[in-house]
């Protein structure tokens, strides 16, 4: 392009304003690709896990209810399901840390069946299912956390009032977009050790995962899974794994909607810093202008050379910021600094795209105004003027 | 010398409005300036004289009367007309040289061309023969701040005639500069006038910058008050 080494040298004219506002933008864009992928990431694995067929079975008052755990092998006869698996969270202390990772009490013979893209070796997956006391932990969990297999991983009460004496038999992995930081064990171990304390708790499955054939047949199974407990003392919420994904974003409440208008706020933000930042250089370059319309440069680029200026400085704080931070976080796990509470944490390639162009939007909403005053000054008092 | 009057100018009046008064800067003034003319236009501050060149080189429109340059009528055309006239036919030449900072001395005189459809390579070879003609071939990866005054005079004048245009305007050409560089500019200018039969107009102050002119207006309160002629060996009142 004729005019690029022109309009580059004026994006670094004034290194120190270039740098602030690209700077600016950068990082703006980087914490908003953070805020805005938690929930661009839940979107995407509520919607990949589409193709596994899944359905979370909860009591329909949430997770506070029980689910009797005779509903799990009832569940599991039923027509076009696969398996099914309780899925009853422990909560409990390691090391004396509170929240360290999940901890979930599940059927160890069909656990993995219906996670079917969590994968076990053979022999590990063998001895998690013949040891009662036996953890199968994530990938990542056991990286952090330097455990290896046979070591002891004891989980202290919390939520329960009892303790678990693990032992490692298993090391899972999966896709990225997987757990890879859970502790599973026994459903049963948890519901013997706790009637060994007379506790009142056991019994729960918490919540029942199922895995069916087909897709066809998830509605209609949700549809009769919960038409069957209606009438019970713990009806039943049946849906896909898709909406129970999705679900625990809706208990935040309307928190995407408030990191939308944060959004709306920083980008208007950044768009007056870059306007006020361009304003700037123009005035200081009015008789250079003025010069540039003499020589011929008509209105139309002399608008053309201040816009992509703008845009092209925008657009490199959101290189950086916005791809920036989707490479940076496609290394850096982010999640292991969550307690638990992120199992998992990238930025897809459309959140960080978008980043990227509304970057170059706010480069060229905040030009417009410069931009066109500099079209429509006039030679003669542009050339008068002294800066 | 004299060709065809390839710039007329016929009742011509300029006035500015500051607030609600009217201020008159050139008052019915007719003037012709043949082809290949070098004119200088004098006159003390406020006299018009720039308002004139400004008039003549498309960057101003008169209030009334006419302005017809090689039979065009400036004076009447849009902005956009205007603007694409001037970098087709218009050189400019300023006391303070105003070249971009932050290009080169040969990306500084290749910016008119930018506007034309020329390939990279004739572009380059315009504006090395350009730098040539201005004796600062060589000197092309250099930037403003790494030049004299007069060489970035030079390079001023070199970018207003990489286009070739019919008609080179300056405006105080040799006001910033010591008297070996100003004598230096004005013997290019003589020069481009000469051998490249360009027509020049120049508004200067310099007696010795006029000197060099064949023919000199005096303008003094918007009115022109003295013409001369300057033959060779003699000079003559031409109105």
């Amino acid at each position: 392009m004729k005019f690029l080494t022109y309009i580059l040298r004026n994006a670094r004219r004034n290194p120190v304003r270039s740098v602030l506002t690209i700077a600016t933008t950068a990082l703006t864009l980087f914490l908003m690709m953070i805020l805005t992928s938690f929930f661009a990431v839940n979107d995407e694995v509520a919607t990949s896990s589409g193709v596994h067929n899944r359905i979370f079975v909860l009591n329909s008052q949430g997770f506070a209810g029980r689910l009797p755990i005779v509903r799990v092998r009832e569940i599991s006869e039923l027509p076009g399901v696969v398996a099914a698996s309780p899925l009853s969270w422990f909560g409990g202390k390691y090391n004396e840390e509170k929240m360290p990772f999940a901890q979930f009490g599940v059927d160890a013979d069909t656990y993995f069946t219906v996670e079917e893209e969590l994968t076990v070796p053979a022999d590990q997956l063998k001895a998690f299912k013949e040891n009662k006391d036996a953890a199968a932990i994530g990938r990542k969990l056991a990286d952090e956390r330097k455990i290896k297999l046979g070591d002891p991983l004891p989980l202290g009460r919390d939520l329960y009032p009892v303790d678990l004496k693990l032992t490692v038999r298993a090391i899972y992995d999966g896709p990225a977009n997987s757990d890879l930081r859970m502790c599973l064990f026994h459903w049963s171990y948890l519901d013997d050790t706790l009637k060994q304390y007379s506790s009142t708790a056991g019994g729960n499955a918490g919540c029942i995962m199922v895995r069916c054939k087909s897709g066809d047949r998830v509605p209609t199974l949700c549809r009769e899974i919960d038409t069957a407990y209606l009438n019970t003392d713990n009806p039943t919420r049946s849906q896909t794994e898709e909406a129970f994904t999705k679900f625990f974003v809706e208990m935040l409440g309307d928190l995407k909607g408030m990191v939308r208008w944060i959004g709306m706020a920083v980008g208007l933000s950044l768009i007056l810093v870059g306007a006020n930042a361009l304003a700037m250089a123009m005035r200081e370059r009015t008789t250079e202008v003025a010069v540039l319309k003499a020589i011929g440069f008509n209105r139309q680029l002399v608008l053309f050379l201040v816009l992509a200026e703008a845009m092209i400085v925008a657009g490199l704080g959101g290189l950086i910021g916005a791809i920036g931070s989707k490479l940076l976080f496609d290394y850096v796990d982010l999640s292991q600094f969550a307690a638990g509470l992120l199992p998992f944490f990238y930025i897809p390639w459309l959140t960080a795209v978008v980043g990227l162009v509304a970057s170059l939007l706010i480069g060229f909403v905040s030009g417009i105004v410069p931009a066109y005053m500099a079209s429509r000054l006039s030679v003669i008092n542009g050339l008068r003027k002294v800066v | 010398m004299a060709g065809t009057n390839s710039i007329v100018l016929r009742g011509v009046t300029k006035e500015y409005k500051r607030d609600s008064f009217r201020i008159p800067v050139l008052v019915d003034l007719d003037l012709s300036v043949a082809e290949g003319e070098y004119l200088a236009l004098m006159g003390p501050s406020g006299s018009g004289k720039t308002t004139l060149l400004n008039l003549i080189a498309g960057l101003d429109r008169p209030t009334t009367g006419s302005v017809v340059v090689q039979g065009q009528e400036i004076g009447s055309m849009s902005e956009s007309e205007v603007t694409r006239w001037r970098a087709d036919h218009v050189g400019f030449i300023f006391q303070l040289y105003n070249l971009i900072p932050v290009l080169s001395a040969f990306e500084n005189v290749e910016l008119p061309l930018l506007l034309k459809s020329l390939s990279k390579r004739s572009r380059r070879d315009r504006v090395m023969t350009a730098l040539k003609v201005v004796g600062l071939a060589g000197r092309e990866d250099h930037y403003p701040r790494q030049l004299s005054g007069g060489q970035e005079q030079r390079v001023a004048i070199a970018r207003a005639i990489v286009t070739d245009p019919y008609l080179i305007v300056a405006d105080e050409p040799t006001g910033d500069l010591d008297r070996n560089s100003a004598g230096e500019i004005l013997e290019l200018l003589e020069l481009l006038n000469v051998e490249f039969q360009k027509t020049i107009v120049m508004v200067t102050h310099d007696p010795l910058a006029a000197q060099r002119a064949r023919r000199l207006l005096h303008l003094d309160k918007g009115k022109l008050v003295d013409d001369v002629v300057k033959e060779a060996g003699s000079m003559s009142v031409a109105s």
